[in-house]
């Protein structure tokens, strides 16, 4: 390349920051100056040279890297793809519009499936009253099951959602602060007491851990047969977002989509859309233990799942081998704090964990619950918030009347 | 202000190379740049790709201390940017008890009572050239730990209450490196350079063996990167990095081995995979039957 002149650069860096925006690399001028500042530093003698200075100054996530290839090759041309794949697949959505979401879609359930609900019916018109009022649409709605209801009913239960308080149990941070009582001194606080008393440190003052809510981390089935559940669930966390824990969420059908960032800025029915886009095979059925086994190896053995509250939500149908649903979820429940699965089919009280899939998982939940309307969500509440005991009990369908009552012989002072 | 600092990028992947480190061409100018803006740098990558072993051969190169803060969850400001010395200020006090002096809280919140932690130390270095930053897997710190870094980074300054702000006399080079458990604030990243350390491919991988393991021999180090190379296309828990292959070639040459064979493979095994699992499926997949 020639040497360029600085009111050349500067146009040649604004174009390219103009074209790498409408690719969808969010570029602001502060980056492109300092992609500028650095081709004069460099003064770079290839395109190759050019491409690594712009790569460096101007790219934050390697998710946006064949956007930006290929803003590169057009701006600055005959680049040579040399940018292999490096990890993370998960390519950006580009921030779509408000997309009106479908009714739901009464797509076939998975083969195999005699007892399912399969999508959801039109809602019938003589249940909606002109004029809905909060309070009566949870009345009203919330003893149905979430597969029955139509989008816009969902919507209406939103309200009552938000009155539920998603909660995780406790953990125990580094961090400390003031308190009477506690396992280390506070110098500082007793210095300053100390300096009211002569300089003889009389009243101690003591430090104490603070407690965070441990991290709370949603995968969900959105098959054909569980996407009901899935978008009330979703709503659910959406709803909840405000005051709980910090929360994960991911869906998976053929591929694993993190939708956390995405739930950030639009509503459960436009992220749930797009992750049905990013997974087009509704029909094909789910690979649970493929898509635990990818959450597991990109995020959760790396931190995201460890000492975390995980929540999966699925019916347990895998067209994969059991097995290896069976290895992920060991894998799993070694790393989590609580392993808490949400099956809609165990609100039938004949259920049974008999086959494939859901009989591999059953042995690492920590509780069961079937989360399938309104009123049952109280189930699954109680079930995250449980501290749960140091040893992993036999996992039962959550009963949390009946839990209250237990005693649990483990606790030396329990009657 | 430079001092010396290298003058190219070239200059400054010969000075990486006489620490013993290699680094390509992409990682050469991320660093470089990071040292001349200068701006904070970004590094992510697999595990042991070699991100902290490149902040490490950075401060070796530009002769520089390297100041190290391992991030953690609950990371406090105490532990890394200062803490007043309360043991010196008690002893303070009594000492003026004994004089008879008054104590006013401004001669106990003074620099001689202050201990300086790793940002502070990095901020306070004179020179004649900048200390080597590192912070090391920084999302494993939390969200008020980042927000404080950016001040940081930002401004070079610490805002001490009792004493003011405090600049820094000759900004340090800062590499963060971080293993993705976690996003990292979009604030946090926009201020700083950004480079993925890809996996390097298997000759690079035999050029790193032979730098680091002295006394290793060609064909040796070549076999390992192979052998590396075709457990990475495993489907393993934990694919071994560079950093296991180095331990691997460590592990024979201790043990006085001088070829690769499937015996003295799976005997050194353990040097490369740290799953139970991962050996079960090593040793059903047939690759050391050869």
């Amino acid at each position: 390349m020639t040497e360029p002149s600085p009111a050349d650069l500067a146009a040649v860096v604004a174009r390219f920051g103009a074209v790498l925006h409408d690719s969808g690399v969010a570029v602001g001028p502060d980056r492109g100056e300092r992609f500028a500042r650095a081709v004069l530093l460099t003064r770079p003698a290839t395109t190759r040279a050019l491409y690594w200075c712009a790569a460096i100054t101007l790219l934050a996530d390697p998710a946006d890297r064949p956007a930006f290839d290929r803003a590169f090759d057009l701006v600055f041309g005959g680049m040579v793809d040399d940018a292999s794949a490096r990890g993370l697949d998960t390519s950006p959505e580009s921030s779509g519009a408000n997309v009106p979401p479908r009714p739901g879609r009464a797509d076939g359930g998975q083969p195999g499936i005699g007892d399912q609900p399969s999508g959801s019916p039109p809602s019938s018109p003589e249940t909606r009253s002109p004029y809905p009022l909060i309070a009566t649409s949870a009345e009203r709605l919330g003893g149905r099951d979430f597969a029955k209801l139509s989008p816009d009913e969902l919507a209406e239960l939103a309200v009552a959602m938000r009155r539920l308080r998603l909660s995780s149990p406790p953990r125990r941070t580094r961090r400390t602060r003031v308190g009477h009582r506690g396992p280390a001194l506070d110098l500082r606080a007793t210095l300053r007491a100390a300096r009211r008393t002569g300089g003889h440190p009389v009243r101690l003052r003591r430090r104490r851990p603070r407690v965070k809510p441990r991290r709370l981390v949603v995968l969900c089935d959105i098959s054909g047969s569980m996407a009901p559940y899935a978008r009330a669930l979703l709503q659910l966390v959406y709803c909840a977002a405000a005051t709980g824990p910090r929360t994960e969420v991911f869906t998976f059908a053929t591929r694993l989509t993190r939708l956390t960032k995405v739930l950030e800025r639009v509503p459960p029915t436009v992220a749930l859309e797009r992750a049905g886009r990013a997974a087009p095979d509704w029909s094909g059925g789910t690979r649970i233990g493929a898509a635990l086994r990818t959450f597991l190896d990109e995020h959760g053995a790396r931190g995201m799942a460890r000492g975390a509250v995980v929540l999966i939500l699925s019916d347990g149908w895998d067209t994969g081998p059991p097995e290896v649903l069976g290895q992920q979820m060991a894998r799993l429940a070694r790393l989590a704090h609580r392993v808490v699965w949400a099956n809609p089919r165990t609100q039938s009280a004949a259920f049974r964990p008999l086959t494939g899939g859901m009989a591999a998982a059953w042995p690492y939940c920590d509780a069961v619950v079937s989360a399938h309307r309104l009123t049952a969500l109280d189930d699954l509440l109680a079930a995250l918030a449980d501290p749960g005991p140091r040893h992993r009990p036999r996992p039962r369908v959550a009963d949390p009347v009946a839990a209250a009552r237990r005693t649990d012989h483990s606790d030396s002072w329990g009657r | 202000m430079t001092g010396d600092l290298p003058a190219d990028v070239g200059g400054l992947t010969a000075a990486l190379d006489r620490t013993g480190y290699l680094a390509d061409e992409p990682l050469a100018t991320a660093l470089f740049l990071a040292t001349r803006m200068p701006a904070p740098i970004l590094l992510e990558g697999e595990p042991g790709v070699g991100k902290t072993e490149a902040a490490k051969a950075l401060a070796a190169a530009l002769d520089t201390p390297l100041v190290r803060l391992q991030c953690y969850e609950g990371l406090t400001v105490s532990e890394a940017l200062y803490e007043w010395n309360y043991p010196r200020q008690l002893l303070a006090i009594r000492l003026a008890e004994a004089s008879g002096a008054t104590v006013a809280s401004a001669d106990l919140f003074t620099p001689e009572f202050l201990l300086a932690r790793p940002l502070l130390a990095a901020l306070e270095h004179t020179g004649p050239r900048p200390a080597v930053l590192l912070l090391d897997e920084v999302d494993r710190a939390d969200d008020e730990f980042e927000a404080f870094l950016l001040e940081l980074l930002a401004e070079n300054t610490v805002t001490i209450p009792e004493l003011g702000t405090r600049r820094a006399v000759l900004p340090p080079v800062v590499v963060l490196t971080s293993n993705r458990t976690r996003d990292l604030h979009d604030a946090l990243k926009r201020r700083c350079l950004y480079h993925w350390i890809p996996y390097p491919a298997a000759d690079r991988v035999a050029a790193i063996v032979r730098r680091r393991v002295a006394g290793i021999g060609d064909p040796l180090a070549d076999q390992v990167a192979a052998a590396v190379q075709r457990l990475r296309g495993l489907e393993l828990y934990k694919p071994p990095g560079v950093a296991e292959a180095v331990d691997w070639a460590t592990a024979l040459r201790v043990l006085g081995i001088a070829t690769l064979t499937p015996a003295t493979a799976a005997q050194t095994l353990a040097a490369v995979v740290k799953y139970d699992e991962d050996l079960a499926t090593v040793r059903g997949s047939g690759l050391f039957d050869d």
